[in-house]
């Protein structure tokens, strides 16, 4: 005991078991967490644009999978009510400013728009959400899934048809930010790091608003309606009702996540509104696991780095969908939870390291490391000898 | 007597086939029905038109507590429960992916009209909770209470679908072949628990069932069908001992 504990590692673990024990509450992890954010601010503003763009997407599929891993309705037309969002920002920053500039005085004028374009947005996205969301969740499965997808296309075509000149068609509304002046300090809403520090003081409220939804008593109901539906109906949920309050909610932190990204990539995009993107909350989701409420944000995490990673490879970039594909079979094929699943289990296998650490030192934790990585592939030679096979053998699933 | 459910020439037909031909019954606040007969005899379709899942043809449905009787014919599943009227399934229905005590949550939250509830949070809410744990301990479940119902054993599941059927307090309750795919043991099991719960519970059961010995073990009344209409209905010796249902039961089963 006393040569090991000279060891860092074995330091490093002490000094961590330690600090859970001796009150590293969950407050102060929130602290570190909170420190870490601050930190990614600093980074190199490629980075920090990344960084803004995983934390929109991460609470776009979170708001998705509302919907898809907690009430069990897949949408795949998603994407109508994040261009609602982008949307609704850009027609009231390219109409209303001057307009609100000449009421209340240009200083502070672009951070005032922006938050009245927002609430527009959103309450737009609201007003489209329920009629749209009472005719789908008349149907099931599949049906649902087509019915949202040919909502979302429909949506699109209206953008690109630019009513009245309202959408400026297949261009997109550039939305500028502008700079807003506070006490005589300048403000640059569009600065990267400005944006971050916006787009996070929306984004953390709004998943802990979802977090809580998901654990109410809302929430638990939505769970039953996923795993039977009859039999809530059965219990006095009215099934049909409660669908389409969660499609509402759903929709309108979609919104928020929309109006979000057009401040950040400058432009409402009939893009946003295409099919395309009504698949980035899906594979995210289904990346990062839908049972697991960290799921979509793991998934998008793993989406937009893998993506960038890919991007510095030209020759790789031209088959990006490729590797998408790729690693979709790949999480489909063999873990069941999806990344963040995967996540737990490797937390559950770090733990059985450490226990046999503690049981024999070094070589007892080494023996264990070689003896599960020879099960893991023992498992996956099984696995692929049994593709193709309808049924996978037992004992193969871990 | 006072009735607590009624049926009038309660009549289902799919295209030429008539499923339930013009049942009219009523069913007492005091006593544990059984409802039996061959398979194919109308159970599970009568069952689902008393339950809101089916149209009936044509007909009535009334349910009530004390003679107050209200019309329920046309009530989708989820109006039906609330009024009163609770089931289990042949085939066990729970929700497979939650906990038991999540499971029994979901119904306690529908009973008390709280399915809007954003605010509270539904592992930390004690009102709730209360009323959970107590059902729980009604139903044997107490040690399972954080299970994931995937890993329960079929008799637990079954105990979990009363759990849940009791849950929103019902006027009437649907046993739908409480025994189905149970060894002797867990079967004698469910059988006094059923017994336990009408002497608890202000509750009329209502119960179909195959194993002829938990048919005349638990009911004061049996009522026949056969072919979608009541063949026989009274006393259970009187009933088993009528020829018409020894031949209506060999002669579709032979």
């Amino acid at each position: 005991m006393s040569i090991r504990d000279e060891s860092i590692g074995d330091r490093i673990g002490t000094f961590g078991r330690e600090a859970i024990r001796n009150g590293w509450t969950r407050e102060r992890f929130v602290l570190l967490g909170l420190l870490g954010l601050v930190l990614v601010s600093l980074g190199p503003p490629f980075q920090v644009y990344l960084f803004t763009e995983f934390l929109i997407i991460a609470l776009f599929a979170l708001a998705f999978n509302l919907l898809y891993g907690y009430t069990g309705l897949l949408s795949f037309g998603h994407a109508m009510f994040y261009a609602g969002g982008s949307y609704g920002l850009a027609i009231v920053l390219r109409d209303l400013q001057p307009h609100i500039a000449d009421t209340i005085g240009s200083g502070i004028a672009p951070l005032v728009t922006f938050v009245i374009g927002g609430l527009i947005a959103v309450v737009g996205v609201l007003l489209l959400a329920i009629p749209i969301g009472w005719l789908s969740v008349r149907l099931e499965e599949i049906y649902f899934a087509l019915i949202t997808l040919a909502f979302g296309m429909l949506v699109y075509s209206f953008i690109i048809q630019n009513p009245q000149g309202l959408t400026n068609g297949t261009d997109g509304i550039i939305v500028t930010l502008g700079i807003t002046e506070i006490g005589g300090t300048e403000l640059r809403l569009g600065d990267r790091q400005t944006y971050y520090f916006l787009t996070l003081a929306v984004v953390l409220p709004s998943i802990y608003a979802i977090w809580r939804i998901v654990h109410s008593p809302f929430g638990t109901i939505c769970k039953s309606i996923r795993e039977s539906p009859d039999r809530a109906a059965a219990l006095g949920v009215n099934v049909t009702h409660h669908r389409w309050m969660t499609f509402i909610v759903s929709a309108v932190f979609v919104a928020i996540s929309g109006v979000l990204i057009a401040g950040l990539a400058n432009v409402a995009s009939p893009y946003h509104s295409h099919w395309t993107t009504s698949a980035i909350p899906v594979i995210a989701t289904v990346i990062g696991g839908a049972t697991y409420f960290s799921g979509p944000i793991v998934g998008a995490f793993v989406y937009l780095y893998v993506r960038w990673g890919i991007s510095r490879y030209p020759v790789l970039e031209a088959y990006w969908e490729f590797f998408f594909g790729v690693m979709l079979i790949v999480v489909v094929l063999y873990f069941k939870g999806g990344a963040a699943g995967g996540l737990v289990l490797l937390q559950a296998w770090l733990l059985d390291v450490r226990t046999a650490y503690e049981r024999g030192g070094t070589s007892e934790a080494w023996a264990f490391v070689r003896e599960s990585a020879a099960e893991k592939q023992r498992n996956l030679s099984a696995r692929l000898s049994n593709l193709g096979r309808s049924e996978p053998s037992e004992g193969a699933e871990r | 007597m006072t009735t607590v459910l009624k049926t009038e020439e309660l009549r289902k037909q799919f295209g030429d086939l008539v499923a339930v031909d013009d049942v009219s019954l009523e069913i007492g606040g005091e006593e544990i029905t059984s409802i039996i007969g061959p398979n194919g005899a109308g159970k599970t379709t009568f069952y689902n038109l008393l339950t809101g899942v089916l149209e009936p043809s044509s007909g009535s449905i009334w349910l009530g507590k004390e003679g107050d009787l209200r019309e329920i014919t046309d009530d989708p599943p989820h109006e039906v429960a609330r009024n009163g009227l609770s089931r289990s399934y042949q085939i066990t229905n729970i929700f497979e992916g939650l906990t038991v005590r999540e499971n029994v949550q979901v119904a306690r939250i529908t009973h008390e009209g709280r399915t809007f509830d954003f605010r509270s949070r539904a592992a930390k809410d004690e009102e709730l909770n209360e009323d959970v744990d107590e059902l729980l301990a009604l139903t044997n479940l107490t040690e399972l209470a954080e299970t994931p119902c995937e890993t329960l054993s079929h008799g637990e599941k079954r105990n979990v679908e009363i759990a849940l059927a009791l849950a929103i307090e019902p006027t009437v309750f649907l046993l739908d072949e409480p025994t189905a795919g149970m060894n002797p043991t867990e079967t004698r099991e469910i059988v006094s628990l059923i017994r336990e719960l009408d002497e608890d519970i202000d509750a009329t059961f209502v119960v179909t069932e195959h194993n002829m010995d938990v048919v005349t073990d638990i009911s004061d009344r049996i009522v026949v069908l056969a072919e979608g209409a009541v063949l026989a209905d009274g006393e259970p010796r009187e009933v088993l001992s009528d020829e018409r249902v020894t031949e209506a039961y060999l002669g579709s089963e032979a």
